[in-house]
């Protein structure tokens, strides 16, 4: 293979130094002038009822007051996968928090103060907020006219009762599995909501113009399925929709798809003006997205040998309540929930559960991690039950290439092995350790982990590539720079492929009017996805530009190559064409003419391969993921005994990248999706009281972890076995490095003391008293 | 109530009217385009609205605007009126941010550290920094950035 | 909406006269941390803000001939860095450095963590075991009150309308001494008290013990003293003081923390502190430098 100059090389970020010189634009730091006009919204006190009347004459009334919206005015139904939500709901609210109507004022303070002169005549209707009790046949309908709703054809909505959503997968035969197992464990797993906690709460600002255009300025993940949601809920030219995006301050899925900024069409009551709103932090936990919630039943068989015979899991998913994206999520993990192992009996039911909970949708690792702390805690106990060392356990049943998933398909090439081994070496798994503070226990914990990227089967990527005159270019893309590095990553892509320095390469967020078609930056896909497109771009770019030189030249384009921004040849190593003399003005012939132009380069990218519609009684018959991605987690935990009180001394997690192509930044996903999983394993959860009100919509009582709470000793790793189809053989990681880490947490609390945790997280309270009960007996 | 108040901001004198109950992150960036102090959880919990008042970190948002008048004020913006300072560089070079919506809180936030206590323990930047929250990074490189910024200045110092 | 007109007074007798005038419609404004977010939540609605911090003869820490004075306008970043509080009075050093994060603990005050009056006040406990008196001032003049006094509720203090605390003073320890605050949140970064505890133990083993979040207002635990009173404990009496102190706290069931929790906690944490105390104290002894 060709010397890499700049893919595989460390480098600095290239959006850093506007970010920490504060420059960088965020959408609240964009300036609008005095015009701007303010939004505020009225939400709903009750977690399930019917709208009887809306009076927002008083509101109107107000001074400063410029215009009243409700669920009259924007009734159009919106939604990703399943159109179950209103822009402003008509009839009847489904949780409390959901915005009900919208104030449009001068100022923030009036438009607070007009939402306060709203009257709405609610008849409160009973509301449910377990996702057990939602199945009940009496339970109340949430949706009752569930199968109105517009829904793509891959999913399967189950009008009647709060079902958006069901995946079954049936591989083999598990009640002979189970027949032919020496062991079999039974076991249930909780998972609460948690929120995104981003840094930056999600903020639109829209504008209508009197050409009866949209202008929104965002802060998303996801700039074209917004323009092509709005435009599809208005019935209007999706020309007359444009999405400028911000900086993002931090998505993790929480900014993808379209929440908030649907409120924004507004606007059009104000031509002329544009018109903000942005979340307060309560807002930001009550009427974003939430995960969802995971009720999980599992049952496994293994012989006495450790190979696993039979798996039977049942995800029952708190949805809240709506599914529109989240549907996704049920429908990925009904495929995916074996886990990365070859297992040959297997039955899942994944099911979407409506309750009068905040809607949940897309999450960093897409209920991968939910579905793997229960997996992987039960893959411990069923391991020591046999007397197998779980980690042995582990490698003896790890996929490997070409083993047939559960819907099938042949598992890609992936370093699931090395993974496992590398993690054991690093944190020196089987090496016993002492606490020196005799409350104090020592103990550590192992998990695996997968994850495939979770997309319609037919999601886009394109690019384009401009030169200039000084052989710099510019990369158009509408993949967002979240944090995660996309944009350094995407320019490498292209320097390394035309043959230029990093610093010659400008890439910058995206306007929707001007940038090429981006689905979303979800899924952690778009290393891959994207990645493809810009070398196809950049590919074609190469190409004119050895065309240009053959015809001025004469030279056989086959031994044409770039190499420091310079027109090399193979059969003339004096040959030395720089790229700045052309690119732009074209070549100069003996009879003072011009051959060729500015150079640009376009490409773009979708898996022909995919096919997401299954079978919907046995999942079999398609193939609906693209690839996975494997990796291994460990920690080695310090747990008080009298306090409950566990300290991570020392993190390690492997995860195979195909190809790393910023190994710094790769390491830093593994660092910051450790650390965040880390919230999730120890203390974060949205409480509800018994109404669905959260009790805890801020930082005083939702922590999220800080300097002080994140281990000393942390070990990425990065493992290389190359994607076939992958751009210099890469695959996305980000999202994945959370997923291991509240099961590897409770496999530590169950080796440190035999107390098994079967709903995370794992707070010092309920260690310390299940430790210091009576009734406490060791276990797995 | 309408206040009139001035502020040395970032090295220039400042007289603006506010009402008494704005916060001063609302008057910096709302009235003065001064963007990098950012809101994100209005609460005084998360440090990304951190502003340098008088030399002390403060958090601005939930700071009254009158309570700043005759203060001097200083922000990311004239933090860097002579061009990247040490710490910026040293930020830099660690790749310490992801999204960067925490990092100009992180910088004043070190840049008040680092004067209080100029040869801090890998404790004492973590005690100091926690007020900052970060949600991408994990921390790693920030404080490892900082231990190297001690480092330097431990350096030089000898030399 | 919100609305109320603000003052910077330079002296205690124009912000006495202020708060004459308006009485409770009116409200101190020291570090604000707790007050402008409360104001935000609409918890408050006062008419008057009347900031200290234009008076500066409340802001010293000033050690005289048995007494620490601790002016109403020292900030917690001022008690953490100063070396008399450090060696004289180290819980509340220690409680000190567990408030918030540093940008709230560089303008928060001690006198208005305590003012607030919240169950969970980190400079409570510490005050507690230390019997601090409160110069309460007014346009009448001024009194002195414990601080065992002080705690009315939660969110009441026995401060009248006209009132305004300008210290806090603390005897100085004649006798060779060890203390020690601990703080139950739920993990190492900034959180507010599930439950904190102080303890103090002198040469002759004379135990002052001092809770707070686990009652409506903070406590001591005089019965719990007593117990031990006069003695190297051993466990047994160990034991039944935690028995005394987990009968004599009320904690409440929230989202921070479980009633059964608190309480549970309230003996381990007791513990700790306890031995804490004593290792100083025997550390004074000897000379050693904690």
């Amino acid at each position: 293979m060709k010397k890499l100059n700049v893919v595989g090389h460390d480098a600095v970020r290239i959006d850093l130094k506007e970010k920490i010189t504060g420059t960088a634009k965020y959408t609240d730091d964009f300036a609008f002038g005095p015009n701007l006009l303010h939004m505020s919204v009225l939400s709903s006190p009750h977690a399930h009822a019917e709208i009887m009347g809306i009076d927002t004459s008083e509101a109107e009334k107000l001074p400063g007051v410029r215009a009243v919206a409700t669920g009259k005015d924007f009734p159009q139904k919106i939604g990703l996968y399943l159109k179950d939500k209103s822009i402003l709901p008509v009839d009847r609210v489904r949780y409390i928090g959901e915005q009900v109507a919208v104030v449009i004022a001068t100022s923030k303070k009036i438009a607070d103060e007009g939402c306060r002169r709203i009257k709405v005549d609610y008849k409160v209707l009973p509301s449910i907020h377990n996702q057990m009790k939602a199945m009940d046949a009496d339970a109340v309908l949430i949706h009752p006219n569930l199968g109105d709703y517009e829904v793509v054809p891959w999913l399967n909505p189950q009008p009647g009762r709060n079902i958006s959503h069901i995946r079954k997968i049936r591989k083999g035969d598990t009640e002979k599995g189970f027949e032919e197992a020496d062991f079999v464990l039974e076991d249930e797993y909780a998972v609460p909501h948690v929120v995104h906690a981003a840094l930056e709460p999600h903020i639109t600002v829209a504008l209508y113009d009197y050409n009866e255009r949209f202008t929104f300025w965002n802060s998303t993940q996801s700039p074209h399925t917004q323009r092509n949601m709005i435009a599809e809920a208005l019935k209007i030219p999706h020309q007359n929709v444009r999405v400028v995006a911000g900086s993002v301050g931090g998505g993790f899925g929480g900014k993808a798809g379209i929440s908030m900024e649907a409120l924004g069409v507004v606007c059009r009551k104000v031509p002329g003006f544009p018109v903000k709103l942005r979340w307060s932090r309560e807002e930001e936990f009550y009427n974003s997205s939430q995960r969802q919630g995971l009720q999980a039943q599992i049952k496994i068989g293994v012989t006495k040998e450790g190979k696993i015979t039979a798996l039977k899991h049942k995800l029952y998913w708190d949805v809240g309540a709506s599914a529109e994206y989240g549907n996704n999520v049920v429908n990925a993990t009904g495929f995916s929930a074996t886990g990365p192992y070859y297992i040959p009996n297997v039955s899942i039911d994944s099911l979407a559960v409506y309750t009068n909970n905040p809607p949940c949708a897309a999450y960093r690792g897409f209920g991968y991690s939910e579905f793997h702390f229960g997996l992987e805690s039960i893959l411990d106990s069923v391991a020591k039950h046999i007397k197998m060392d779980p980690v042995e356990f582990r490698r003896k049943n790890a996929i490997k290439v070409g083993d047939k998933v559960a819907y099938g398909v042949p598992m890609n090439p992936s370093g699931m092995h090395e993974c496992i081994d590398r993690v054991a070496e690093a944190i020196e798994w089987g090496k016993e350790v002492e606490s020196k503070d005799p409350d104090k226990v020592i103990a550590k914990g192992f998990a695996c982990a997968w994850k495939a990227p979770a997309m319609p089967a037919n999601a886009g990527s394109s690019v384009f590539i401009k030169f200039s005159e000084d052989a710099s270019i510019n990369v158009e893309l509408s993949g967002m720079e979240i944090g995660q590095g996309l944009h350094t990553t995407m320019a490498k892509f292209a320097a390394e492929e035309l043959g230029l320095p990093l610093e010659k390469v400008r890439v910058e967020l995206p306007d929707t009017d001007r940038s090429p078609y981006e689905w979303q930056t979800v899924a952690s896909h778009e290393t891959w996805a994207l990645g493809n497109a810009v070398i196809l771009a950049a590919r074609e770019a190469k190409e004119r530009i050895f065309d240009v030189v053959h015809r001025a030249y004469f030279l056989e384009k086959e031994f044409l190559y770039l190499e420091d921004a310079k027109v090399k040849n193979e059969l003339d190593p004096t040959f030395q064409l720089p790229l700045k003399d052309f690119v732009i003005s074209g070549i100069e012939t003996e009879h003072h003419t011009w051959i060729g132009g500015p150079i640009t380069g376009s490409g773009s990218y979708i898996p022909e391969f995919t096919n997401a519609m299954v079978d919907p009684e046995t999942g079999q018959g398609g193939h609906p993921n693209v690839h996975y991605t494997v990796g291994a987690g460990a920690v080695t935990i310090e747990l008080d005994k009298k306090t409950g009180v566990i300290r991570v001394l020392h993190m390690a997690e492997a995860f195979d990248a195909g190809k790393a192509i910023n190994p710094d930044l790769a390491k830093d996903q593994i660092v910051g999706g450790f650390v965040q999983g880390l919230g999730t394993a120890l203390y974060e959860e949205v409480h509800f009281d018994k109404d669905g009100k959260i009790l805890n919509p801020n930082f005083t009582d939702y922590k999220i972890p800080t300097t002080l709470d994140v281990p000393y000793k942390m070990d990425p790793i990065l493992v290389e076995v190359p994607q076939p189809d992958g751009p210099f053989g890469a695959r996305g990681i980000s999202e994945h490095t959370m997923i291991p880490v509240m099961p590897a947490v409770a496999n530590a609390v169950a080796n440190a003391v035999g107390l098994r945790i079967r709903d995370i997280p794992l707070t010092a309270e309920k260690i310390a008293l299940r430790l210091n009960s009576k009734e406490f007996k060791p276990e797995y | 109530m309408k206040k009139e108040i001035s502020f040395i901001l970032n090295g220039n004198e400042v007289s603006l009217s506010v009402s008494s109950d704005e916060k001063l992150l609302e008057v910096l960036r709302n009235t003065l385009g001064i963007t990098s102090p950012k809101y994100s959880c209005g609460k005084g919990e998360c440090g990304a609205c951190t502003v340098l008042l008088d030399g002390k970190t403060v958090r601005s948002c939930i700071m009254l605007a009158v309570e700043a008048d005759k203060s001097e004020i200083v922000t990311l913006e004239g933090f860097q009126k002579n061009g990247l300072t040490n710490i910026q560089k040293v930020f830099l070079k660690h790749n310490a941010f992801q999204c960067g919506f925490c990092a100009p809180g992180f910088i004043l936030s070190t840049d008040e550290l680092l004067r209080e206590n100029p040869e801090p323990n890998e404790e004492e930047i973590r005690e100091a920094l926690a007020g900052n929250l970060c949600r991408c990074t994990g921390y790693k490189n920030i404080i490892e950035a900082v231990e190297e910024m001690v480092k330097i200045r431990k350096e030089g110092a000898e030399q | 909406m919100i609305n109320f007109e603000y003052r910077k007074p330079t002296s205690l007798e124009e912000a006495q006269n202020l708060r004459a005038e308006y009485g409770f419609a009116s409200h101190f404004l020291m570090g604000g941390t707790d007050l402008t977010v409360e104001i935000d939540q609409g918890l408050l609605s006062p008419e008057m803000l009347i900031d200290l911090k234009g008076i500066d003869a409340l802001k010293i820490i000033r050690e005289e001939s048995d007494e620490i004075v601790i002016g109403a306008g020292v900030t917690f970043s001022e008690l953490i860095k100063s070396s008399l509080i450090q060696l004289a009075f180290p819980s509340l050093h220690e409680s000190s450095k567990l408030v918030a994060s540093v940008g709230v603990r560089n303008v928060a005050t001690l006198s208005g963590n305590i003012c607030h009056a919240v169950p969970s006040a980190d400079g409570a406990a510490p005050l507690l075991i230390r019997d601090a008196e409160l110069t309460v001032s007014s346009t009448a003049g001024s009194h002195s009150v414990s601080i065992h006094d002080f705690f009315q509720g939660p969110r009441k203090t026995v401060l009248s309308e006209n009132e305004l605390i300008t210290e806090i003073r603390i005897k100085k320890n004649k006798a060779k001494f060890g203390e020690h605050y601990l703080k139950l949140g739920r993990y190492r970064g900034e959180d507010l008290a599930q439950v904190g505890v102080a303890v103090s133990v002198d040469e002759k083993f004379q135990y002052k013990i001092a809770y707070a979040a686990v009652s409506p207002v903070p406590m001591r635990i005089p019965e719990a003293e007593e117990v031990l009173q006069g003695q190297r404990p051993n466990q047994p009496e160990i034991e039944k003081a935690i028995e005394i102190i987990k009968r004599r706290v009320s904690p409440i069931d929230d989202i921070r923390a479980s009633k059964e929790y608190r309480l549970y906690m309230c003996g381990v944490m007791f513990e700790k502190v306890l031995h804490a105390a004593l290792q100083r104290m025997h550390d004074a002894q000897s000379g050693k430098k904690s």
